[in-house]
């Protein structure tokens, strides 16, 4: 009975951890009556002694009368006997449910069809609680089911369960087992000795209460104990995460950061970036999503992603791997992967200031290549793509200073690399096989009579933006593998994403190590910052060179009937004499320091960033990143000195009593000093007697409860064959003690400095050297001063429990 | 650096008296220097003891040597089936000659009386020693009689299995400070008791050693052995233990905590120490309260002893651990 209704409880507040996953409030109602119908199915279980596989079958039936008048009273008869239509009725709602499902991302509008899943699924898990703990008597096995439903938001959702949510949803499988140890304990009979007794002398609870009256079984100490279990353990749950310093995905365990699946925890959701292109491409209105000034003012791609793999159906991103030396914090960022010496290199800082409203974006917007970056928080780099995310942090609303090195190739130098072999990972070049020869033959059809890898490459964006004949609309869907072939064969109509796809497919196709950036473009001038907007949202793609690294292509259509923002970079126009910075400035290009000698940076480390000091306002902080291994060593520093506490203790505790043990004794002149010796050696007698307490306890001879301080010196005298002068040292304490605990005046007590080391020696003599090391390092009494400590706080709250018992045993008797 | 250990001076004659009767008490019974020296402890806490053992082991000889040793009125009761409790206590006979009701003193009133197996007498005639035990007085026909003191009582008794006994009622036992059981002798021992016995009864030449008036300083003196407040709530905290222990029927009563803290002073005292320690009361809880204490019906199905649970609670029960001021 009571079993039954913890059960319902459980279920219902382990439902309550669904909260995230929906918009409204009616799936909670739904959900609620649900449980309660399978908690009335179960009461009839237990009322009827039906056997445990009936009250399952019971209890669906309820849910399924349930679920027909909630959702499909009208096909019902009497609005409560199912019929067939109500069924179809169901069966439909399922459906769309389902449908509505896979369509929406959480939190999801609560469609009729949703609410009925998601109170079918929790009435399910309630019936299947009510099976483990009620009919089975396995209460903890039902944390099973309940757990499945908790990892249903923490798998859907990014952000970690709340909290409070969470300790609602434990204390409602805490209190499913304390009722379970109550109902079991109760078939026993009394409980014994689960109540701590203060000592054996003190009366039962049981003796004192008037005699027989308690028939029932006594069940409050095992109470009190689960009780207290279970919020300690939930305590320990909520604060010890919080404590704990947070896993570093550290590069060589091997463990990338997150997967695309995305849970909780450190990993990154990656939404669909391709997705969230086109959404915000299609925005009804414009939205500012950043701002940027750069010190050379001019308009640069910025880019967030990096799809560097092809499935045949569309680009995707591998994980990247953001090794905590790669912290944006730890001073500049890996190299940018193929640059050479010999590009002109234009170093420019950008300041970017991203809109509060961007949702739960995880990469920064960087244009390419940065190369070190000033912002708060966690961020990190991934060595092959430079793209900058982090597991903890979102963009929305930060501001950060960008420094980036871009590389300025002449078509002539580009043409000159030709030949050098890109040392580049192959997943860049990879292609399915089953792409359509059709595909090839175009990319040789269109490359043809190229001379060098760049001129393919140029050849490849004219065919997209000039010869082809293609035309952007953001109208197109699609991005299969027919859709490939359609777009590039047949109706050539298309956006950003289709040339970007299309452009790096071709690229593939001859050769070149291709990726598809999705970003922004540069955004239009807005008062003295450039503006970025959602209609700017763009992908391009990024051919690789070697000797120049990657660069960006731009085959999209630009200016008005093509994406707005969109320029083509310098080193792509047909005829490179022709410089045209003025009238089309280009991502690749700067005019302040285009016509520069080679830059002196472009010789150094790659890794070190050219500081310029009118590129840069300050100097950026200084590489405080510290090695792994000496983290490893602070660490254990760390730990070593929190074990250790305990030593020191010890040692404060002893170097404070033996300093009490040396008092000069003189001849007290009068009766005040004397009474002042004698309490000060009263002292001195307390502090030994406390030390020898604490090393006997250190080496495990212990002095028991009911051991005066004569039979101790006796049996330590015995025991361990002390020589006369370490027998008469013990017994010099003992008689001293003695004599101050008990004697009416304790009379003249020499130091006993000497006595206590003695004793010790002898002590330690008998021990071995491993429990002798242990005393020492770990000092068990140390841990026994921790122990009562604890006690003290357990008594303190048996006084709150029997203060609540004892009005409640008034309230009763009254 | 040897600790001052030197006998206060209030409790340098006691040590010594103390010294002479055991002395003389041993050169009766060889090998029980225990036994001698509870007796001496009952003596000194003005309490009574009950000596509790098979026959032959030389109780009598012990109430005798002890009483023989003092040099005071000592009598001597043999207890049987029908003694009556007017021969105890003394009767009222008339006088022909005052023609007045004269009342004849019975053989409590002495210094020590030996109560000899008085567990044959029927529980009326036992019960006759209940005001005078407690009370160290006498009432007959409505008139009360004090008795002087030093009194004491000093009981044999068979084990209650042995054929022929009344076992003594719980209030009895409970207004005995202490029981001792004898036990047999040592071989050693047994074999010097043939050498001394076979001649002459040494009780004969046993001279008095010690006078009335010594023993009543000697109980005065132990009446100063000072008693801290740590050790009277372990003595508390002991007594206690007996009424709570599972294996007690029935416990020890208030009066033997007050017993046992007496006795405890006279031990302190004989060792030549003014003031109480624990390890007096470990000592002596067994004689002390063992005799008192009814088992339980699972404890008897055990066997378990009183004077066994007895020791477990010692074990148990935590000594006073006040910290030094």
């Amino acid at each position: 009975m009571r079993l039954t209704i913890a059960s319902g409880v459980a279920s219902f507040t382990a439902a309550i951890l669904l909260y995230p996953l929906f918009q409204g409030g009616t799936w909670f109602w739904t959900s609620l009556g649900a449980v309660l119908a399978v908690v009335a199915a179960g009461l009839i279980s237990s009322r009827l002694s039906l056997p445990a596989w009936a009250a399952p079958l019971l209890g669906l039936a309820a849910t399924w009368v349930y679920l027909t008048v909630a959702f499909a009273a009208g096909k019902a008869w009497a609005v409560v006997i199912p019929t067939k239509s109500s069924v179809l009725e169901l069966a439909r709602l399922l459906g769309t449910g389902w449908d509505d499902i896979q369509r929406f991302a959480a939190p999801v509008p609560e469609t009729r069809g949703i609410t009925l899943l998601t109170a079918g699924g929790v009435a399910v898990i309630a019936i299947a609680v009510d099976l483990l703990a009620a009919r089975v008597r396995r209460a903890a096995l039902a944390g099973l089911p309940l757990l499945a439903l908790a990892t249903v938001p923490a798998t859907i959702l990014a952000e970690p369960i709340s909290w409070p949510a969470f300790i609602v949803a434990a204390l409602g499988f805490v209190s499913l087992l304390i009722s379970d140890g109550r109902e079991r304990v109760g078939h026993w009979g009394r409980a014994v000795l689960v109540r701590r007794t203060r000592s054996a002398t003190s009366p039962s609870p049981s003796r004192s209460a008037p005699g027989g009256a308690r028939a029932a079984a006594d069940t409050r100490g095992l109470r009190l104990s689960g009780k207290r279990i279970g919020f300690a353990a939930i305590l320990l749950a909520v604060l010890l995460p919080a404590a704990l310093p947070a896993m570093e995905p550290v590069s060589f365990f091997t463990f990338g950061v997150g997967g695309r699946g995305s849970g909780p925890g450190n990993s990154i959701s990656i939404a669909n970036p391709i997705a969230s292109l086109k959404g915000q491409l299609d925005l009804p209105e414009r939205r500012v999503v950043l701002t940027y000034t750069n010190n050379d003012d001019t308009p640069r791609y910025l880019r967030i992603y990096a799809l560097d793999t092809f499935d045949g159906q569309q680009f995707g991103m591998t994980q990247p791997k953001g090794a905590p030396q790669n912290r944006t914090e730890n001073g500049p960022l890996p190299p940018p992967p193929g640059l050479g010496r010999d590009p002109q290199i234009t170093n420019v800082v950008t300041s970017v200031q991203i809109s509060d409203d961007l949702a739960r974006l995880r990469f920064l917007p960087l244009p390419y290549p940065p190369r070190q970056i000033r912002v708060d928080g966690d961020w990190r780099a991934d060595v092959d793509t430079l793209m900058v995310f982090s597991t903890r942090e979102e963009a929305a609303g930060i501001e950060y200073e960008v420094l980036t090195s871009e590389p300025k190739p002449t078509a002539s130098l580009l043409e000159s690399l030709d030949g050098a072999q890109p040392n580049t990972d192959p997943r860049f070049l990879r292609l399915p096989e089953n792409l359509p020869p059709e595909i090839a033959q175009l990319a040789d059809e269109v490359t043809a009579g190229a001379g060098t890898t760049y001129e393919a490459a140029v050849k490849l964006q004219e065919f997209f933006t000039r010869t082809g004949g293609f035309t952007y609309s953001l109208r197109t869907q699609g991005h299969g593998n027919s859709a490939l072939r359609d777009f590039l064969l047949r109706d050539r109509t298309g956006y950003c994403e289709q040339f970007a796809a299309s452009m790096a497919v071709l690229a593939r196709l001859v050769g070149i190590p291709s990726r598809v950036a999705i970003g922004y473009t540069g955004g239009v001038k807005m008062g003295d910052r450039w503006e970025v907007g959602t209609n700017d949202s763009h992908s391009w793609p990024e051919l690789y060179f070697e000797g120049v690294g990657w660069l960006p292509f731009e085959p999209t259509p630009s200016g008005a009937a093509g994406q707005g923002s969109a320029r083509v970079p310098e080193y792509t126009q047909p005829r490179p004499e022709t410089t045209e910075e003025s009238t089309s400035p280009t991502p690749g290009a700067t005019s302040s320091s285009a016509d520069e000698p080679q830059d002196p940076s472009a010789r150094r480390n790659p890794r070190e960033v050219d500081r310029e000091g009118t590129v840069l306002p300050g100097e950026l902080p200084p590489d405080d990143s510290m090695p792994l291994i000496a983290q490893i060593g602070i660490g254990a520093a760390a730990l070593l000195l929190v074990l250790l506490i305990p030593a020191g203790v010890r040692m404060v505790t002893r170097n404070r009593r033996v300093r009490s043990l040396g008092f000069k004794v003189a001849q007290p002149a009068d009766e005040l000093t004397a009474r002042m010796a004698s309490s000060r050696s009263h002292t001195s007698v307390a502090a030994a007697w406390a030390e020898l307490d604490d090393v006997l306890y250190d080496y495990g001879m212990a002095r028991g409860a009911s051991e005066t301080p004569r039979a101790l010196a006796r049996r330590l005298t015995q025991q361990y064959e002390f020589d006369a002068g370490s027998a008469a040292a013990i017994t010099n304490i003992a008689s001293a003690v003695e004599r101050v605990l008990f004697a009416r005046d304790a009379g003249r007590i020499e130091p006993m400095r000497k006595d206590l080391r003695k004793v010790r020696q002898a002590l330690a003599a008998t021990t071995s050297r491993g429990r002798r090391v242990r005393a020492v390092l770990l000092p068990p009494s140390t841990l026994r001063r921790l122990r009562l400590l604890g006690e003290r706080l357990l008594d303190g709250f048996d006084l709150l429990e029997n203060i609540g018992l004892r009005r409640t045993a008034a309230q009763k008797g009254s | 650096m040897a600790v001052t250990h030197d006998v206060p001076p209030q409790l340098d004659e006691l040590v010594s008296t103390a010294h002479r009767i055991r002395q003389a008490i041993e050169s009766v019974i060889e090998g029980k220097s225990d036994a001698v020296r509870l007796t001496l402890t009952v003596l000194l806490a003005e309490g009574h003891l009950l000596i509790e053992d098979v026959p032959g082991v030389g109780k009598t000889m012990l109430a005798k040597a002890l009483a023989r040793s003092i040099d005071c009125p000592v009598r001597r009761v043999q207890f049987t089936p029908d003694l009556l409790p007017s021969d105890i206590t003394g009767v009222s006979a008339y006088n022909q000659q005052t023609r007045e009701f004269e009342f004849k003193p019975g053989p409590v009133f002495a210094n020590i009386v030996v109560g000899d197996e008085i567990n044959r007498a029927s529980p009326k005639t036992q019960s006759a020693l209940l005001e005078c035990m407690e009370e160290h007085q006498v009432t007959v026909d409505g008139r009360t009689y004090p008795l002087d003191a030093p009194f004491m009582v000093i009981a044999t008794q068979n084990p209650i299995e042995m054929e022929g006994t009344y076992p003594l009622p719980e209030a009895q036992r409970d207004r005995f400070t202490a029981r001792v059981a004898m036990g047999y002798p040592e071989p050693h021992a047994e074999l010097e008791m043939l050498d001394v016995h076979g001649g002459t009864s040494p009780l004969d030449k046993l001279q008095p050693v010690a006078t009335t008036a010594e023993v009543r300083a000697l109980i005065e003196a132990v009446r100063g052995v000072y008693v801290s407040q740590a050790v009277k709530k372990y003595a508390i905290d002991l007594v206690v233990a007996t009424r709570h222990s599972p294996d007690l029927r029935l416990g020890a009563s208030p009066r033997s905590t007050l017993q046992l803290v007496r006795a405890a002073r006279a031990h302190a005292a004989l060792t030549g120490r003014d003031y109480v320690i624990p390890d007096d009361l470990q000592d002596l809880a067994i004689p002390v309260l063992a005799h008192r204490l009814l088992p339980s019906v699972e404890a008897q199905g055990q066997r378990r002893l009183p004077e066994q649970v007895v020791t477990d609670l010692i074990r148990r029960v935590p000594v006073p651990e006040t910290r030094a001021s």
